[in-house]
């Protein structure tokens, strides 16, 4: 009865803190998937230029581990003379680390697309732009979003690393009331069934999506 | 019966007087009721011209010295052994795979392998040339009517009202009206090869090329795939069709032509090549497909 107590008596604050977990996490989504969809592009482009750039810009964000790229555009920036909210290092820090994994995973459900369907695109008489647009992008999306939602709930969870940069996301809340009332093993469990309340749902829902997709697909 | 035989010839788009009308037709049109056109015999015009085509793969040569002509309304069926380039020949035809040697001219296109093909020459071909795969390659993400309007929206610009209605005609003549709204799924082998001849000629092309259509069908579904082919040809369409059907080549199509070992072996009308072979080697293919 006391841990429900304590839990009531914080949860604004740790709602307040779960609600600046998912503005991070749709902003880095918002941001990271449609540019993860360009360099899944960019990585098979004939341009040298664009190829070579795709390829640096995806290497780099899944080379580096989150943490430092969070540390990086917040602590880091600053001293090349563009400074950023905490928010707002968060959020470009985890759209590159987004863009950089879902370009992999979107190639790969690029690459799952029949061949057919790509000489069918041409033998209709389509551009490679109208081909991509209409045929080939469509059917790759479908093939990786399985996937993508998968590594957007990860997303979520690695927002807890945003309590390196000082964001009042949901762990720094979390800690912050466990530093005020020594009570940090009932608030970070209360921190975990939060993160649990959208993660447990969005992973039924991962799975049901791939049920349904397999089943529409030839 | 009559009547709706006429009418079922006169409504495949492309094929009637409004445009891609081949001069071709006139000796059949003039035999028709109020047709206006003097019965004159006419030197019909050359869709397809190859001359000396090759191909290779590397070092793998697949195609040699292959020379070709198809004129306006003829349907030529081009079989073979496995292996011996059918495909590859059609492929080149609407340049899928470029040729490494050789010219092609096709509706007045000419592609020739010394010269890289422009991007405008290759839109022109791809208008011109309807393509029928083997494994349908319907887009699985659209519905049957989206396939078969939105190439129509965007190859030639037609607004989505009239690429619909033309395209529910379209299903309508390949008897597949009622599937207009589904996913192609949903439809039988046998419908969604129909559907892939209306999504080819949505788009009125002077000619459609078939690769085996029919060889992916249980055989009752592949009648059904044949008997809108063999309409399309007496509607005066020009068709190449890669088949094993025997039956198709001997009685559907004016031409055939056997193929082995990347090289023509036989070619001509239908009826001498079929039952009066005169290669060796032909003999045998055909005496082989026959005790099948
Ligand atoms: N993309 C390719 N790369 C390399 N070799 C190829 C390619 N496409 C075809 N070939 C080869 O070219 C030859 C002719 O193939 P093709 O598919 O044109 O034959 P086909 O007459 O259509 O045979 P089938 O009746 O089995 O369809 C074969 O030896 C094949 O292995
Ligand atoms: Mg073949």
């Amino acid at each position: 009865m006391d841990l429900i107590n304590f839990w009531l008596e914080n949860l604004p604050t740790m709602i307040d803190g779960l609600i600046v977990s998912l503005q991070v996490t749709g902003a880095a989504l918002v941001v990271g998937i449609p540019l993860g969809l360009l360099l899944a592009l960019g990585v098979q482009a004939k341009t040298k230029a664009v190829r070579f750039s795709s390829m640096a810009f995806v290497e780099i964000g899944r080379g580096a581990p989150a943490l430092i790229m969070l540390q990086f555009a917040y602590f880091g920036l600053p001293q090349a003379g563009i400074s950023l909210s905490s928010f707002a290092a968060a959020a470009v820090a985890l759209a590159w680390t987004t863009s950089a994994y879902t370009s992999e995973i979107i190639r790969a459900g690029l690459e799952a697309v029949p061949h057919g369907q790509q000489e069918a695109a041409v033998a209709v008489g389509f551009t490679r732009i109208d081909a991509l647009r209409f045929i080939i992008v469509p059917q790759g999306l479908r093939v990786a979003a399985p996937a993508l939602l998968g590594f957007s709930i990860l997303m979520l969870q690695a927002t807890s690393l945003c309590f390196a940069i000082a964001l009042p996301e949901l762990l720094s809340q979390a800690y912050m009331i466990g530093t005020n009332t020594f009570q940090y093993l009932p608030i970070l469990l209360f921190a975990g069934l939060l993160y649990a309340s959208i993660c447990v749902p969005a992973t039924i829902a991962v799975s049901l999506l791939e049920r349904s997709l397999s089943k529409h697909s030839a | 019966m009559d009547q709706l035989q006429h009418q079922n010839r006169v409504t495949f788009p492309g094929l009637d007087s409004d445009q891609g009308s081949v001069r071709g037709q006139v000796e059949r049109k003039s035999s028709m009721a109020n047709q206006t056109v003097k019965p004159k015999i006419v030197e019909r015009d050359e869709i397809v011209r190859v001359s000396n085509l090759g191909k290779s793969f590397g070092t793998h040569k697949v195609l040699e010295g292959i020379n070709l002509t198809v004129r306006s309304g003829e349907v030529l069926a081009i079989i073979g052994p496995s292996g011996s380039g059918k495909s590859t020949l059609l492929r080149c035809l609407n340049q899928l795979e470029p040729q490494t040697e050789g010219i092609i001219t096709l509706a007045g296109i000419t592609l020739d392998a010394a010269k890289p093909a422009s991007k405008k020459q290759l839109n022109d071909l791809r208008r011109a040339a309807g393509m029928v795969f083997q494994s349908f390659n319907l887009f699985p993400h659209l519905t049957v009517l989206q396939n078969v309007s939105l190439p129509q929206q965007r190859v030639l610009g037609r607004t989505k009202a009239d690429a619909d209605t033309r395209s529910r005609a379209l299903l309508e003549r390949v008897g597949l009206a009622n599937k207009a709204d589904h996913y192609p799924v949903r439809c039988s082998g046998g419908q969604q090869q129909r559907i892939a001849i209306a999504r080819a000629l949505a788009l009125d092309p002077k000619i459609m090329l078939f690769d085996e259509p029919t060889s992916a069908l249980d055989p009752e579904l592949g009648l059904e795939v044949l008997a809108v082919m063999k309409e399309l040809a007496e509607a005066g369409m020009t068709m190449i069709v890669v088949t094993h059907e025997m039956h198709f080549a001997e009685t559907v199509s004016n031409r055939v032509m056997i193929m082995a070992d990347g090289r023509v072996l036989e070619e001509g009308p239908s009826a001498s090549v079929m039952r009066d072979p005169q290669t060796e080697r032909a003999k045998r293919f055909l005496q082989a497909v026959r005790n099948r």
